[in-house]
């Protein structure tokens, strides 16, 4: 009995929340009749949740007017559309990546195809192939920064997704309140940690402004991914407090912006 | 919604009457705060009428604007914890936030004793995982069958059975603790 009994723990939060179908329902109480544990479980569970029934949100009216919400509505639907924030898929970099990959094929190609100029003569022709050189290393150049400008504020966005998970109140584990459930935010630190030597790679001097920053993310988040899945809560605290001594949040947000122009 | 979906503008009004306030009161269990909540309403309403047009006819309008309320409710709770987050010091509890009410005039008493209730359960809510908590304010504050949260959150009936039955479980647990 012991063995199942798992299975009825749920079906006894769905009666006392209300969620279970007639024919469920007749079924569960059949359960109940004979278990004492059963029955225990529902009167606990139905308490806390009068508690929750208390709830003032569940009364509450809207503060204004339907139709001075409708008018907001309205204003809001007649406003000249606002540039929409520009948030980087994996798709979107997949993109820009493969655009830049192909760039660089192409201003490749000719140097591949080129073979040494039989004779020096320099004249309109050369120059006009020099120019356009130039303008397709420029053209290279530029989206190498833009592509790694984007993977940086990328990661750190991510990188703050982490840690604001961290630092806020992540769920218990299972029957130890000292203790919360940080699996999750490990293994994204440990991605976030991978991708962050592919990008310093990748960028070179131009995220060097950011290194800094960056340093103190990777701390954090080696710290994060050094967690077991089941922390102690004053392992949180401790890298909270570091990310408040170091304005960390703050200054990814700022950075953030600057990368993305 | 057929109207709205063609764009036009005064089908909205009959479709705010209907909805408003079980969405507001969505967003106020995630926002706990009046004016912020009702920022929220106004624009699942401007997000519901822009996605109009991709508005399945077969489906029922009620769970559709609910799964716009939680994911935009979730949107403005995660924005304000970071904003939180990186302007102020650590919090001693996760009860301390603002919390303002918007029920009417009630007493002096009722307001302080809400307020209190409504804190302790801010803090209970806010242990929970972001899908548990989801299915928990579609079944608690919009009253929502669990055919319909599945439906709404795009989930399993049986996902949605196990994670309502976590969400209480850890909500028990917590306010039990709370309580002792």
């Amino acid at each position: 009995m012991k063995l199942f009994h798992g299975r009825w723990r749920e079906r006894v939060s769905l009666l006392a929340a209300g969620a279970m179908d007639p024919a469920e329902e007749a079924a569960v109480r059949s359960h109940l009749d004979g278990c004492a544990t059963c029955r225990a479980d529902l009167a606990r569970t139905s308490e806390a949740l009068a508690e929750l029934a208390r709830d003032p949100v569940l009364t509450a009216e809207v503060p204004v007017p339907l139709a001075h919400l409708v008018r907001r509505v309205q204003a809001r639907l007649d406003a000249p559309p606002a540039a929409p924030a520009f948030r980087w898929s994996y798709g979107a970099t997949a993109a820009t990546a493969t655009l830049a990959a192909a760039v660089l094929a192409l201003a490749a190609v000719p140097r591949l195809l080129e073979r040494p100029a039989p004779v020096a003569s320099p004249g309109l022709a050369s120059t006009e192939a020099g120019t356009e050189a130039t303008a397709s290393d420029e053209v290279v150049a530029r989206m190498e920064r833009r592509l790694s400008r984007d993977q940086a504020a990328r990661y750190l966005d991510e990188a703050q997704d982490v840690l604001v998970t961290v630092a806020g109140h992540p769920a218990d584990c299972e029957r130890d309140h000292r203790r919360v459930d940080v699996g999750e935010e490990a293994r994204r630190s440990r991605e976030l940690l991978a991708r962050r030597a592919l990008m310093v790679e990748l960028g070179g001097d131009e995220v060097a402004s950011a290194r800094p920053l960056l340093d103190d993310v990777e701390g954090l988040l080696r710290e994060v991914a050094a967690l077991p899945a089941c922390a102690r809560a004053d392992s949180l605290d401790a890298i909270h407090r570091q990310m408040q001594r170091r304005n960390v949040l703050m200054k990814i947000d700022l950075l953030t912006s600057e990368l993305r122009g | 919604m057929e109207r709205l979906a063609r764009g036009d503008r005064e089908a909205l009004a009959p479709l705010m009457e209907r909805h408003h306030t079980r969405l507001y009161r969505i967003a106020l269990s995630y926002l706990r705060d009046a004016d912020e909540a009702l920022d929220a309403v106004q624009e699942i309403f401007v997000k519901a009428f822009q996605a109009a047009a991709r508005w399945d006819p077969v489906a029922d309008v009620g769970p559709w604007l609910s799964r716009i309320a939680v994911n935009h409710s979730i949107d403005c709770y995660r924005k304000r914890r970071r904003r939180r987050l990186s302007e102020e010091p650590m919090p001693e509890t996760s009860a301390d936030h603002d919390t303002r009410w918007s029920a009417g005039a009630p007493s002096p008493e009722s307001v302080v004793s809400g307020r209190e209730v409504g804190q302790r359960i801010q803090a209970a809510l806010s242990i929970l995982p972001e899908r548990q908590r989801a299915i928990f304010v579609l079944r608690h504050y919009d009253e929502r069958s669990l055919p319909e949260i599945a439906d709404a959150l795009g989930m399993s009936l049986g996902t949605v059975k196990s994670s309502l039955h976590r969400a209480v479980a850890r909500l028990r647990e917590r306010l039990t603790s709370v309580r002792a």
